[in-house]
C-alpha cells in the first residue's frame, strides 16, 4: 500500500503540475505547438539524464557529463573551422565522449577512486581541455557549417497534428537515444548485470560478474551520450563555447532522482528518468508562460526535486 | 441598453481608469526580455533602462534570465513565442538563437535586439556606433599630434565589434601623410588584456627609446591603453608627452584620465540610453510603423579629463 | 502481543511470561516471529497490539530507550559495532560517557569501565583502547555482550536479557564463557530471554522453552520434561530427523582439485586432493583460515607458492573464472556478500547464468529457471518476482543454493552454508549437498558445527590460524576428539 504511494506521489505530483499548467495557460500550455517545443528543449537533458541512468543504476554517479558535452561541442566546432566535413567532427567528438568516458571508468572501477571524487577531478580536466581546445572562444558564425546547426532546426513534417508542424530532429534524436538506453538496460543481459550491480556490488562479483568491466563500459555509454547531447547543444545554438554544457549535469542527476522515486525499489529506471525530465522542462516551461521570476524558477525545482525524494524517503522508511 | 451590460460598461470605465497613465482602454502590452548575461554590469543597465521607458509605456515586462545558458535562451524564446507575447527582446548574439528567432517569425512576433549584433531574424538592434567611436579617438589623436608623429596600434580583429573599430582607425592615420603607425599589435586577451598589453608596450619602448620618437598610443578598447599607459609610467617616460586613448570608458579607465595624465581620451557608451531607444522602437513596431534602417545607434560621448569625473 | 506487516501477521496473540533468576529460550524457524517479538520488546517497531507488564505494573514501550530505562538490555544478532571506534567506546555507546571538568572525555575512566564489563564477562584479553574493527568476529560479539552488562550509575542491576543468537559467531571456548556469565546473571535474579537453533546448547543452559511457530505460541515447556525431538516437533509441525541424510553413493574416481603444499597470506602447507561427489570439510577454531581456503579456488586469495588445479585448469583468478570453470560458491555472509536484497529472486537466482542466455536478456526464461530451482531446493516464496529481502533467512540462503544449481557445477565451495538457517531448512540443504555430491559434484565445505562437520563430509581438514594441521577420514574420530585438534599446532596425522 505504502509502496505504491510512494511509487505514484511523484507521478501524481507531475500530473498535478500539467493540470495546474493547463488551467493557469488554457490558451497555449496544451497546445500541440508548445508541447513539441518542450520535447525539443529537453532533447539534450533526456540524452545527459538516459545515459546518467546507466551508471546510476550500478549505484555509481557521473559529474563529468557537463564538461564532456561542451568538450563535445568544441572539439567539433574546431574541427568544423578548420574545413573538416560533418561526419568526421561529429565522429571525433563521440569518439572523444566515448574516451572521456572510459577514462572515467578507469578512475572508478580499475584504481577505484569513488566515482564522486573522480568525476568531480575530471569534471574539472575536460573543463579545461575544453577551454584549450577553444581558445577560451565560443567558435560560431561560419565556422559552424549549415548542415550541422540546420539539424537543430529540422524536423519530419507532421501535419496532422497541425498546419506547419513538425516533429523536430532533436527530439527525434532525444527519443531514439532513450530507446537504446532502455534496450540496452531492460532487455539486454548486459544490463541485467549493471542492476545486479547497483543491487549488491560484492555480491555480484562472487556470483561471477566481471565488476570492473562493466562498470568501465557503463562509463564509457555514459561518456558517449554526454557527448551526443554536448553536439546537439552544438546544433540548437549554431556555436560552441566551452562551457555551454555545464548546466546539463545537476538537472540531470536531479530528473534520475525524481525518476528513482517512482520505481519499485528506489532503482533508477530510464522511462522513469523521463518522466523526471519532464517535470523539470515543463516547470521551466509553464513558469516561463506565467512570467514567474526566472531565479523563483529555480528555487521552486529545487524544492521540488526535495519534496519528492523527501517524501518517498519518508514513506519507505514507514513501510 | 439592459443592466447587465451597463453594469459592464462600468467596469469597463473603471477598468480604464485604474490603469493611470498607460492612456489606453487595451490591454497591456507584454515584453519578454530574454539574456543569458544578466550578471553583467553592461547588460543590468540596458535592461534598467529599458524597464524604465516601458514602466511609462504601462507594459507589463518579463526579464528572464538564462544565467549564461543559451540553449535555454533559445528556450525560453520558444515559451514567449507560445505564450503569444507582444514583443520580444534579446541581448544575446543572434546567430546562437536564431531557431528561437524563427520560430518568433513564424508567429509574427518581432524580435528587437538590445546590442545583441545585426541579424536579418532581427526587427532591429540598438547598439552603439562602433564605427564613429573609433573614428572620434582616431581623429583626437590625430589632432593632438598636429598631423605627424608615430602611433602604436592596439587592436582584436578576431572579434567583429572590435575589428571594425581597428579598420576606421586604419583609414583615419592612413589619410595622414605624415602619421606613421609603428606597430599594429593583437595582445593575448586571456588574462583580461592588460597584462599582456603592458608587456608587448614595453618592448616597443625599449625598441624606441628616443624621447619623441613615439607619438601615441590609440587602443581599440580601454585594457591594453591601461598595460600601455603601466609600461610607460614604468619605463620613466610620463613626462615625454605620448598620447593613449582607449575605448568604452571602463571605470578604470575614467579614473585614469581624470589624473590627467598620458591616458587622456576614451569613448562612453550610454547604455541606459540603448535600454530605452530599445523600448522606443518596440513601441514604434507595435505601433505599426515600418522601420527603414535595422540597426539603431545610440550617441556615445568623447571622455576627457574635462567629463570623466561625471 | 500483536504485530502485521503489510497485513501479513507476523506475531498473532503470543503470550510469554519470564521469571527471574531462570534461562528462557525462545525458538522457532526463521519466520516464526522471534525478530519481530524481540523488536517489540526492544520497542524498535511499534507493536499493533501489545501488554507488557513488569513485576504486575504495566510498562510502556514506545521507543527504544523505554526499553533501556526499564532495564532491559539486549545484544542483537547483527553485529551492529561501530568499527572505527576503540572498544570502550563501544561498550559505553549507550552510557553517557564520563568527563573531566563536565567537558572532555574521562579516557581513563571510559576504559576502566569498559574493562570491568570486560572483566565479569571473562573477556580479560580484549584491550579496550584497541579499534573494535581490528577484532575478529568472536571478540566483537563479546564487546557487544560487555555492552550489555555494564550496570547504571543508580546501581539498579537489569532485570532483563535478550540474547539473540549471540553464539553463532562464538568458537566454542567463547560460548563456554558465556555460558558462565549467563549462570551468573541468573544467580542474581534477572531473567534472561535466550534465542537459538542450537537446541544442544538450548537443552544445556535453558530452564524453560517457548516455541513459536507462524506467529503463534505453540508450546511453552519445562526443559527437563523435554527432549530435542519434541521441540523440534513444535517448531516444525512434523517429524524431522536431527540426524544428517547419509551417502548412499561411492565418491567417484576423477580427481577434480588438486592441491600440493600451498602457501598463500593467510594459508600455509595446504595439501589434498578432492575427488568427484567427495564432500571435503573444512574446520577449525572461528576464523582459522576458513574463508580464505575456498578463496583459493575464486581468485580472492592469492597464492604466494604451490600449486592449485581444480576441473583441469590452473587456479582461477576471479570469481567470474571461477564460476565459467563450473566452480559455483556460496558466500558466508549471505546478505552482504551473496544477495541483492532489493531485487526479485529471480534477479537473484539468474545472476551467474546470465551468459547462458546471451546478448539478450529474458524474463520468461529467467522465470522458469527460477521456479525449476526453487522447486528443487524447495524455496517458500510468493513467486519468482517476490524481492529476496522479504524472505526468511533459511530462504535467503535457498535462493543463493538456487544460483549455484542452475550453473549445474563440478565444484560447490560452501562457507558456513547453515548460518543463522533453522531446523527444517537445514535439513533441505544438507539433502540438496547429499543430491549435489550423488551427481558427482565436489564440494568443500566450512563449518564451525561440529555435528554438521561430522556428519556430512568425508574427510575434514583442520586449520590452525591458517595451517593445515590435521587432514582426517570420516569416522575417525567423535567430537570430542575433533575438538582437541582444533588447538594442535603441528600435525599428527595427514
Amino acid at each position: 500500500m505504502m509502496n505504491t504511494l510512494r511509487q505514484s506521489g511523484t507521478l501524481l505530483g507531475f500530473l498535478a503540475i500539467v493540470v495546474f499548467f493547463a488551467v493557469q495557460l488554457p490558451d497555449t500550455f496544451l497546445t500541440a505547438r508548445n508541447l513539441i517545443n518542450i520535447t525539443q528543449q529537453l532533447s539534450m537533458l533526456i540524452v545527459v539524464a538516459s545515459a546518467m541512468t546507466i551508471v546510476m543504476v550500478m549505484g555509481d554517479f557521473d559529474l563529468s557529463v557537463g564538461s564532456v558535452a561542451s568538450l563535445a561541442g568544441v572539439v567539433a566546432a574546431v574541427m568544423f573551422a578548420h574545413d573538416y566535413p560533418v561526419w568526421q567532427g561529429v565522429l571525433a567528438a563521440l569518439g572523444m565522449g566515448l574516451l572521456a568516458g572510459l577514462g572515467n571508468g578507469v578512475l572508478v572501477s580499475y584504481v577505484g577512486i569513488l566515482p564522486f571524487v573522480a568525476t568531480l577531478g575530471t569534471l574539472t580536466v575536460f573543463s579545461g581541455m575544453a577551454f584549450v581546445v577553444s581558445d577560451g572562444k565560443t567558435i560560431y558564425g561560419k565556422d559552424i557549417p549549415a548542415e550541422f546547426s540546420g539539424f537543430a532546426r529540422g524536423g519530419w513534417a507532421a501535419e496532422w497534428l497541425g498546419q506547419g508542424m513538425k516533429i523536430p530532429n532533436l527530439t527525434i534524436a532525444a527519443l531514439l537515444v532513450l530507446i537504446l538506453v532502455w534496450v540496452i538496460l531492460e532487455q539486454t543481459t548486459f544490463g541485467r548485470r549493471l542492476y545486479a550491480i547497483g543491487g549488491n556490488r560484492e555480491a555480484a562479483l562472487l556470483a561471477g560478474l566481471r565488476v570492473k568491466r562493466l562498470r568501465l563500459l557503463a562509463f564509457g555509454l555514459t561518456g558517449l551520450g554526454a557527448a551526443g547531447a554536448g553536439l546537439m547543444y552544438a546544433a540548437r545554438v549554431a556555436s560552441a563555447n566551452p562551457t555551454q554544457g555545464s548546466g546539463l549535469m545537476l538537472d540531470a542527476i536531479a530528473a534520475v532522482f525524481l525518476g528513482m522515486t517512482m520505481s519499485r525499489h528506489g532503482e533508477p529506471r530510464v522511462l522513469f528518468t523521463l518522466v523526471g525530465v519532464l517535470m523539470l522542462g515543463i516547470l521551466d516551461n509553464g513558469l516561463t508562460q506565467m512570467k514567474v521570476d526566472s531565479y523563483i524558477r529555480e528555487i521552486l525545482v529545487g524544492v521540488i526535486v526535495i519534496l519528492s525524494v523527501g517524501v518517498a524517503v519518508l514513506t519507505k522508511r514507514q513501510r | 441598453m439592459n443592466g447587465q451590460q451597463m453594469e459592464m460598461t462600468m467596469k469597463k470605465w473603471m477598468m480604464a481608469a485604474a490603469l493611470a497613465g498607460a492612456g489606453t482602454v487595451a490591454q497591456a502590452e507584454t515584453v519578454a526580455v530574454i539574456t543569458p548575461y544578466l550578471a553583467q554590469p553592461g547588460t543590468q543597465m540596458y535592461v534598467e533602462g529599458f524597464e524604465a521607458a516601458a514602466e511609462e509605456k504601462g507594459w507589463d515586462v518579463n526579464v528572464v534570465d538564462t544565467a549564461g545558458d543559451v540553449a535555454a535562451a533559445i528556450s525560453r524564446i520558444e515559451d514567449a513565442v507560445t505564450q503569444n507575447v507582444d514583443a520580444i527582446v534579446i541581448n544575446v548574439d543572434p546567430a546562437q538563437v536564431a531557431a528561437g528567432l524563427i520560430a518568433a517569425e513564424q508567429a509574427g512576433i518581432p524580435v528587437v535586439g538590445m546590442d545583441a549584433g545585426s541579424d536579418p531574424l532581427l526587427a532591429a538592434n540598438i547598439t552603439s556606433n562602433g564605427y564613429a567611436m573609433a573614428a572620434e579617438t582616431a581623429v583626437y589623436v590625430a589632432n593632438r599630434l598636429n598631423g605627424e608623429g608615430t602611433v602604436v596600434q592596439f587592436v582584436f580583429d578576431a572579434f567583429p565589434p572590435v575589428q571594425i573599430r581597428g579598420v576606421i582607425a586604419d583609414a583615419v592615420f592612413g589619410n595622414y601623410p605624415d602619421i606613421e603607425v609603428l606597430d599594429r599589435i593583437t595582445p593575448d586577451v586571456s588574462d583580461g588584456g592588460i597584462a599582456d598589453s603592458r608587456a608587448q608596450m614595453e618592448a616597443i619602448l625599449a625598441a624606441n627609446p628616443d624621447p619623441g620618437s613615439i607619438g601615441a598610443v590609440w587602443a581599440a578598447w580601454d585594457q591594453p591603453a591601461l598595460g600601455a599607459l603601466q609600461a610607460i609610467q614604468d619605463a620613466g617616460r610620463g613626462d615625454e608627452g605620448i598620447v593613449i586613448v582607449g575605448m568604452d570608458a571602463n571605470p578604470q579607465a575614467r579614473a585614469a584620465i581624470a589624473e590627467g595624465g598620458n591616458f587622456e581620451a576614451s569613448m562612453a557608451q550610454d547604455f541606459e540610453g540603448i535600454g530605452r531607444t530599445t523600448a522606443d522602437t518596440v513601441g514604434r513596431l507595435l505601433a505599426g510603423e515600418e522601420l527603414r534602417a535595422s540597426v539603431i545607434y545610440v550617441p556615445t560621448q568623447l571622455i576627457t579629463a574635462a567629463n570623466a569625473g561625471e | 502481543m500483536r504485530k502485521a506487516y503489510a497485513g501479513v501477521p507476523a506475531l498473532d496473540g503470543v503470550d510469554l511470561t519470564l521469571h527471574g533468576g531462570t534461562i528462557h529460550a525462545l525458538m522457532g524457524e526463521n519466520g516464526a516471529g522471534k525478530s519481530t517479538l524481540i523488536k517489540l520488546l526492544a520497542g524498535v517497531v511499534p507493536a499493533d497490539d501489545m501488554v507488557v507488564e513488569r513485576d504486575g505494573r504495566a510498562v510502556s514501550l514506545t521507543g527504544p530507550t523505554d526499553a533501556h530505562d526499564h532495564g532491559f538490555r539486549f545484544i542483537h544478532q547483527e553485529l551492529n559495532i561501530v568499527p572505527s571506534l576503540s572498544v570502550a567506546e563501544n561498550i559505553l555507546l549507550s552510557h553517557p560517557f564520563p568527563r573531566r571538568f563536565g567537558l572532555t572525555v574521562h579516557w581513563k575512566r571510559l576504559r576502566a569501565g569498559a574493562r570491568d564489563a570486560l572483566g565479569f564477562l571473562g573477556a580479560d584479553h580484549i584491550d579496550p583502547a584497541a579499534m573494535a574493527g581490528s577484532l575478529g568476529p568472536g571478540d566483537r560479539m563479546l564487546i557487544k555482550i560487555a555492552a550489555a552488562l555494564v550496570t547504571e550509575d543508580d546501581g539498579q542491576a537489569p532485570c532483563l536479557y535478550v540474547l539473540d543468537e549471540p553464539t553463532a559467531a562464538l568458537s566454542g571456548q567463547e560460548s563456554e564463557m558465556l555460558f558462565a556469565v549467563l549462570a551468573r546473571l541468573k544467580g542474581q535474579g534477572a531473567a534472561i530471554l535466550y534465542v537459538s537453533h542450537r537446541m544442544d546448547e538450548v537443552m544445556r543452559i535453558c530452564d524453560e522453552v517457548t516455541v513459536l511457530r507462524d506467529g503463534k505460541r505453540v508450546a511453552h515447556r519445562a526443559v527437563r520434561d523435554t527432549t530435542k525431538r519434541t521441540i523440534i516437533r513444535d517448531m516444525t509441525g512434523r517429524d524431522v530427523s536431527d540426524a544428517y541424510p547419509p551417502r548412499t553413493t561411492p565418491i567417484r574416481d576423477t580427481v577434480v582439485a588438486r592441491v600440493a603444499d600451498l602457501h598463500s597470506p593467510h594459508l600455509s602447507g595446504i595439501g589434498f586432493e578432492l575427488r568427484a561427489g567427495e564432500i571435503l570439510g573444512v574446520t577449525g577454531l572461528a576464523e582459522a583460515g576458513q574463508s580464505a581456503l575456498l578463496g583459493l579456488f575464486t581468485g580472492r586469495e592469492k597464492r604466494r607458492s604451490g600449486t592449485l588445479e581444480a576441473l583441469g585448469q590452473a587456479a582461477p583468478k576471479s570469481p567470474a573464472q571461477a564460476w565459467e570453470a563450473g566452480i559455483a560458491s556460496i558466500p558466508r555472509e549471505r546478505r552482504g556478500d551473496g544477495l541483492m536484497l532489493e531485487m526479485a529472486i529471480r534477479s537473484n537466482v539468474a545472476v551467474s547464468h546470465l551468459n547462458a542466455y546471451g546478448f539478450w536478456a529474458s524474463r520468461t526464461r529467467e522465470a522458469s529457471d527460477t521456479t525449476e530451482m526453487g522447486a528443487k531446493v524447495r524455496l517458500k516464496s510468493s513467486g519468482p518476482e517476490q524481492p529476496v529481502g522479504q524472505l526468511s533467512g533459511g530462504n535467503q540462503q535457498k535462493v543463493v543454493f538456487a544460483r549455484a544449481l542452475l550453473v549445474q557445477p563440478n565444484l560447490l565451495l560452501l562457507d558456513e552454508p547453515t548460518r543463522g538457517v533453522d531446523v527444517g531448512a537445514k535439513f533441505d540443504i544438507y539433502t540438496l549437498v547429499r543430491e549435489l555430491s550423488a551427481s558427482g559434484c565436489a564440494v568443500i565445505l566450512t563449518s564451525t558445527d561440529l555435528p554438521e562437520v561430522l556428519g556430512m563430509c568425508d574427510r575434514i581438514l583442520v586449520l590452525n590460524e591458517g595451517r593445515q594441521t590435521h587432514l582426517l577420514p570420516r569416522g575417525t574420530m567423535g567430537q570430542a576428539e575433533l575438538l582437541d585438534t582444533f588447538y594442535a599446532k603441528e600435525a599428527e596425522t595427514t
